[in-house]
């Protein structure tokens, strides 16, 4: 993974582990929806608006469903180049 | 326009996809307010009150209006519809609202908003429908359940259930169990200007409610411990309670009603597929009793705090598809069934796990009994002659 993208990683680790109000270390490469009560469905929308708001990731029917572990995500970003 | 008539302009234009939405939620802004119609552009909000109100008040109101339509349209998108069934246009001969005729004949008696009593040809009409839906349970061999009539505050609790449905819930009390106040209810109450005229602390707190959906009761009878197998399928009938305020009209919505539903407890891929075979089975068997009718991605009807960001979430994952009927008299649809998914939702938050540990997943198929018969008396009507061949057979 190149520096850009463990940066990106980082700071999706950070939204995601504030709005979920949990600590950082619980946010472990692999995360995904599910894996902590509090990702749950309520979570997941409040992470996504987050993803909005922080990355300018658009919340559609379609990315609601498929940002669902925090390598798609950055995956996502990435390519979508809101770094 | 009357002086009990007022008119708003949302300060946010109501996106077409959420007309319908927000104007079933205007109902409980305000207990003045008798009926609310949102125009088809989103831009006119009309409600009709019980009585004129003064500038102070008209202007709360309006507030109050203004943040319902904020909080459901800030953010919203437009959900993702997915068709799955389109037999919108099987022919039907009746165009009327069979209302008038099912009151005039004594079919159809309203005891009070939105509680009905039914007659012999609605009621046989029931039985009939649920006899088909039964086919559903008995081809997955799902184990019959009874369930209460009352649920239980506490469990509803451990589901989230009062922060998403708040709206919608009819309590169950009694009088404190205390000779003073049981006797001075009994000397004293009396039913006055709409309501029972009795001190609300006669009252005992709330631990029950009554039922508002027939499968949780079998998600909370088996909380707290491991699933006893790897899969279950059940079906049980029960009566279910949703207040809709003033949206509690002819047979459309009622305050009380039935609902037959077939249930998948397992693994998401169990789940999932069972579902499906459900939609698959019971779509000859709606070809066959005559319906007009499509099934669609829906979501449930959550409360304004929480309907954007819950209906989002339903809708992307999609986990609720409806079957509607085509109400014919009034150019509309109504949902008589659907076919649910609640990913680990129960098994997580009531702690129901399968052999491996992981939480279960749930999902069901449910319908609605009376608004079967409802949307297929408005497809057909009450002359027998005109219905299918398969329902008049059965019912002679």
């Amino acid at each position: 993974m190149d520096t850009s993208k463990i940066e990106l990683l980082d700071k999706v680790r950070k939204v995601i582990a504030e709005v979920l109000n949990v600590s950082l270390e619980e946010i472990v490469p692999g995360f995904s929806f599910g894996d902590i009560p509090q990702w749950d469905s309520m979570g997941h929308m409040e992470v996504m608006l987050a993803l909005e708001e922080g990355f300018g990731v658009a919340v559609n029917a379609d990315t609601i469903g498929e940002l669902v572990s925090l390598p798609i995500i950055v995956e996502h970003i990435s390519k979508s180049g809101h770094v | 326009m009357s002086n009990n008539t007022l008119e708003f302009s949302p300060s946010t234009p109501i996106p077409a996809h959420l007309v319908s939405q927000v104007q079933s939620k205007l109902a409980y802004v305000d207990e003045s307010i008798t009926a609310a119609h949102v125009a088809e552009t989103g831009d006119q909000i009309t409600l009709q009150l019980r009585a004129p109100l003064n500038k102070v008040a008209a202007a709360s109101l309006n507030s109050k209006i203004q943040i319902v339509v904020e909080m459901m349209t800030k953010g919203s998108f437009q959900p993702k519809v997915e068709v799955l069934e389109d037999y919108r246009d099987t022919p039907v001969p009746y165009d009327r609202d069979p209302m008038d005729e099912l009151v005039a004949s004594g079919e159809v008696s309203e005891e009070e908003t939105g509680v009905f009593t039914f007659g012999p040809l609605f009621s046989r009409l029931v039985d009939y429908f649920e006899s088909r839906f039964l086919e559903l349970a008995a081809s997955f061999g799902a184990q019959p359940y009874r369930f209460p009539t009352l649920m239980s505050a506490r469990m509803l609790d451990r589901v989230d259930y009062f922060r998403a449905f708040p709206h919608s819930l009819t309590f169950a009390t009694h009088l404190r169990a205390d000779l003073d106040v049981i006797n001075k209810f009994a000397e004293q109450a009396s039913y006055e200007d709409g309501g029972l005229n009795a001190s609300s602390d006669s009252f005992s707190r709330v631990k029950a409610v009554l039922s508002p959906a027939v499968c949780y009761h079998l998600y909370f009878s088996l909380a707290d411990r491991p699933l006893p197998a790897e899969n279950m399928i059940v079906t049980g009938v029960g009566n279910c309670f949703r207040y809709e305020s003033t949206n509690l009209t002819s047979l459309e919505r009622l305050w009380n009603f039935t609902m037959r539903e077939v249930i998948f407890i397992g693994s998401k891929d169990f789940v999932l597929e069972q579902r499906e075979l459900a939609r698959e089975f019971m779509r000859p068997i709606f070809e066959e009793l005559g319906f007009a009718y499509h099934v669609e991605s829906a979501n449930d009807p959550f409360f304004i705090g929480e309907f954007r960001k819950q209906a989002a979430f339903q809708n992307a994952f999609q986990l609720k598809y409806e079957v509607r009927a085509r109400l014919p008299f009034k150019d509309d649809t109504l949902a008589i069934g659907s076919y649910n998914y609640h990913q680990d939702f129960f098994g997580r938050n009531l702690n129901i796990t399968l052999s491996d540990g992981s939480p279960i997943h749930t999902g069901c198929a449910a319908f609605g009994l009376e608004r079967t018969v409802f949307a297929f008396l408005s497809q057909y009507g009450l002359d027998q002659n005109d219905w299918p061949e398969v329902v008049k057979e059965a019912l002679s």
